[in-house]
């Protein structure tokens, strides 16, 4: 009796605590690259917050991979067009997380912006890359 | 032994015993049945909530909470679950667990003396399904939020499993299940067409068996947390199915049995207003979902989503209203002419009325499902593409992330509608001439008072599918 | 009794197919409809059973899209940016249309009907629930004293 009570308890702690633990390490474990260096960027529509970082700075001469979450109801795109970007241009849909790489290999400012038409100041949703 | 046969083809009293077969009877008695269940879906809904959570406020066809909430589990209860298993839900629903552990002191093992918490006694004006019936109703004032919103979802799952676990201090044994928790209220209506029911065996054995233990739990299992008396119960809207009795039950005397559906209906047992109200709630709530999920109505839509506060207040009062005051007013309207037309002066209106709306009963699941035809085969699909991605973090565990929105079968909907409806206002007829027959002393009389009960069937019936298909 | 009952029954079974497969001379019908978050207008589109159906999608605000049930063709239109479909109303009955591209929360619901008439779904059904319901209360009727079921 005492053996099954520690099992279930163990369970329990697996299911709960146990769930939530791997959930994380798991997403750390996927954006920890050597390669890559890593950015987030969230879009939203300009009258909810804009691109946020509005300014992304990312080191020159290195990969970069970036998460582009669309954390809202309607469709985003994202477009880097002074980089290679792979894929090239992309439709953010609602709720998703896009992955864009390219290779940071000019100095600079650079605009991005997004491509789909997701509200009436859809004209204002751009940022800057910075390369330094 | 009555010859009452459902359609000419299957006695009412047909049973067969599924726990004859000795596995079954196994794992029925076994403690780890229905804990590892529990805790699965203990895992489930973490991830459930985590989503709910980190989703936010974005868009919720992409959200593992969502989705799964509100596609699989809630097409799960109405289309298999409630009609063929009875309260299978309850028997794995993970909600109550922390405040019964906290109540047992143990989570597997049993617990002989007295139980933590509280353990105060439930009021006794509050023993019915009025609360049930109001939380339900409230909830679903909110189904512009939850059912799109990731972080309303996750308010509502943690407020539940909150409150349970303080009434799970606070008050003895599972009062949260039985008087409180909104899910529970249509479970226990609709488990009633059930085809499958928990019962004791032999009468007789039970009556010679002076310790019940059924009620008062031993060292094999705790005494019933539902509150209820396993050895006499012959209804199944009470009866979670959380299995102790067969573990408690040193005669082996509980059965768990397949049996025609709708056996219930004609038990004259508990029947009140609270459960007729719950009935006419459920209909109302299966229009309003309808017009505002299914419907072409965008001023609608923008009520339910509350997008001004007029227009959301005036959703919630006409849903009220038409739940609690027009639905009810109108079956009242037939009731009181059923007594007009039987000629019958001994029944009172009020038995009439409670004893009828059990007719209900199966055109109300029948409504359900159809409905929930028309969530599952459009949205399906999204269900493979949040289980790879469940946080919308971009994973891909089963390849399954990049498949498109895909509308299965929905050139069938119509005719899958239609057909349901049809099937389950069968039941109704069936069961409403009996319940007729219940009611009223005479078979002319039953015959006379059953017109305008099966005018308002035939009539509700012809609107869902108007509503529907039409 | 019963047979009068069954004639009956076959006569209206017999005229709803034949008015469901009595063709229609083809017309072409064309719709210019507004997609706005989350309705369409017009909400109800009414066809004649073979019409050739051709339709213009007009987004008023964000990027929507224009699925037909029963037919699984679609189309989306972003603002400026119209899209087009063209079918033949073959298959009668009420179908919903519905949003394709996440459009906002409220994207599920977004809906619309195409009705192809005749609706000999819903009639047929209809008739169906009249005269099984007619025909129950006739045998309850004809119940006796100490009958059972």
């Amino acid at each position: 009796m005492k053996r099954n009570e520690f099992i279930a308890v163990t369970l329990m702690i697996l299911v709960t605590i146990g769930t939530i633990a791997a959930v994380f390490s798991y997403e750390s474990y996927r954006r920890r690259s050597a390669e890559y260096f890593f950015v987030e960027l969230i879009a939203r529509s300009p009258n909810n917050g804009n691109w946020y970082p509005k300014e992304l700075k990312v080191p020159y001469g290195k990969k970069i991979k970036l998460h582009i979450r669309n954390i809202e109801t309607v469709s985003h795109g994202f477009a880097l067009p002074d980089f290679d970007t792979e894929p090239s241009s992309s439709e953010i849909k609602a709720g998703e997380v896009v992955e864009v790489t390219f290779v940071a290999d000019k100095r600079g400012s650079f605009p991005f912006m997004c491509t789909a038409w997701c509200s009436e100041e859809h004209m204002q949703m751009n940022g800057k890359l910075l390369v330094e | 032994m009555s010859k009452d046969k459902l359609f000419g083809l299957v006695d009412l009293d047909w049973r067969f015993e599924l726990t004859k077969f000795r596995p079954v009877r196994a794992l029925f008695k076994s403690r780890w049945f229905p804990l590892l269940p529990i805790l699965f879906n203990l895992f489930i809904f973490v991830i459930i909530l985590l989503a709910g959570f980190l989703g936010g406020y974005s868009a919720g066809n992409y959200n593992f909470g969502i989705m799964i909430v509100w596609i699989l589990w809630w097409v799960m209860l109405m289309f298999v679950l409630v009609p063929v298993l009875s309260r299978a839900w309850c028997l794995m629903c993970p909600f109550p667990i922390f405040g019964e552990w906290a109540q047992r002191g143990a989570l597997f093992g049993v617990n002989m003396g007295k139980l933590g918490g509280l353990n105060l006694k439930w009021p006794k004006a509050l023993k019915n399904m009025w609360i049930m019936n109001v939380f339900f109703l409230v909830t679903t004032f909110f189904s512009g939020f939850f059912t799109v919103r990731p972080l309303a979802t996750f308010i509502l799952l943690g407020l539940i499993i909150l409150i349970a676990f303080i009434m799970g201090l606070i008050f003895e044994k599972r009062s949260f299940c039985l008087y409180v928790c909104p899910v529970s209220g249509f479970q226990g209506l609709y488990s009633q067409f059930a085809t499958t029911e928990i019962r004791s065996k032999d009468p007789q054995v039970c009556k010679e068996h002076k310790l019940k233990t059924c009620y008062l739990g031993n060292e094999k299992g705790y005494g019933c947390p539902w509150l209820l008396a396993p050895f006499s119960f012959r209804k199944n809207t009470y009866c979670g199915m959380c299995l102790e009795c067969f573990k408690s039950c040193p005669y082996d005397n509980m059965a768990f049995n397949l049996r025609p559906p709708g056996a219930d209906l004609l038990v004259d047992d508990k029947r009140g207003l609270d459960e007729a109200w719950k009935s006419f709630i459920m209909l109302g709530i299966a229009m309003v979902f309808f017009l505002s999920m299914q419907g072409p109505w965008g001023v609608l839509k923008d009520m339910v989503r509350a997008s001004t506060l007029r227009g959301y207040l005036t959703f919630i009062t006409f849903h009220t209203v038409l739940c609690l005051l027009v639905i009810p007013g109108i079956f009242f309207v037939f009731s009181y002419l059923s007594k007009v037309f039987s000629g019958n002066k001994e029944v009172s209106l009020k038995k009439l009325f409670i004893n009828f709306s059990y007719t209900l009963i199966p055109i109300g699941l029948g409504a359900w499902i159809a409905f929930s035809f028309g969530i599952v085969l459009p949205n399906g699909s999204y269900i493979l593409h949040i289980l790879s991605d469940p946080f919308s973090w971009g994973w891909n565990l089963f390849g399954t992330k990049n498949v498109p929105w895909t509308p299965v079968f929905t050139h069938s909907l119509g005719y899958l509608q239609g057909i349901t409806l049809l099937v389950f206002y069968l039941f109704s007829l069936a069961y409403g001439f009996r319940l007729s027959k219940q009611t009223f002393p005479g078979l002319q009389e039953a015959k006379r008072g059953w017109i305008p009960i099966f005018t308002f069937l035939t009539l509700t019936t012809l609107l869902f599918l108007w509503l529907y298909i039409g | 009794m019963k047979i009068k009952c069954q004639v009956f029954c076959w006569f209206i079974v017999c005229s709803l197919w034949f008015m469901a497969g009595s063709s229609f001379a083809q017309a072409e019908k064309f719709f210019e409809v507004k997609a706005k978050k989350f309705s369409y207008t017009p909400n109800i589109i009414e066809v004649n059973k073979g019409d050739l159906v051709r339709i213009r999608l007009i987004s008023e605000d964000v990027h929507h899209g224009f699925f037909v049930d029963g037919y699984a063709v679609s189309t989306s239109a972003h603002p400026g940016q119209d899209g087009s479909l063209k079918f033949t109303a073959d298959k009668p009955g009420r179908f919903c249309f519905r949003c394709s591209v996440t459009c906002g929360e409220f994207h599920p619901y977004m809906v619309g009907y195409l009705v192809v008439k005749p609706n000999s779904r819903f009639s047929m059904s209809a008739a169906a629930v009249i005269l099984i319901g007619l025909g129950s209360l006739v045998i309850v009727f004809r119940k006796k004293e100490n009958e059972q079921g």
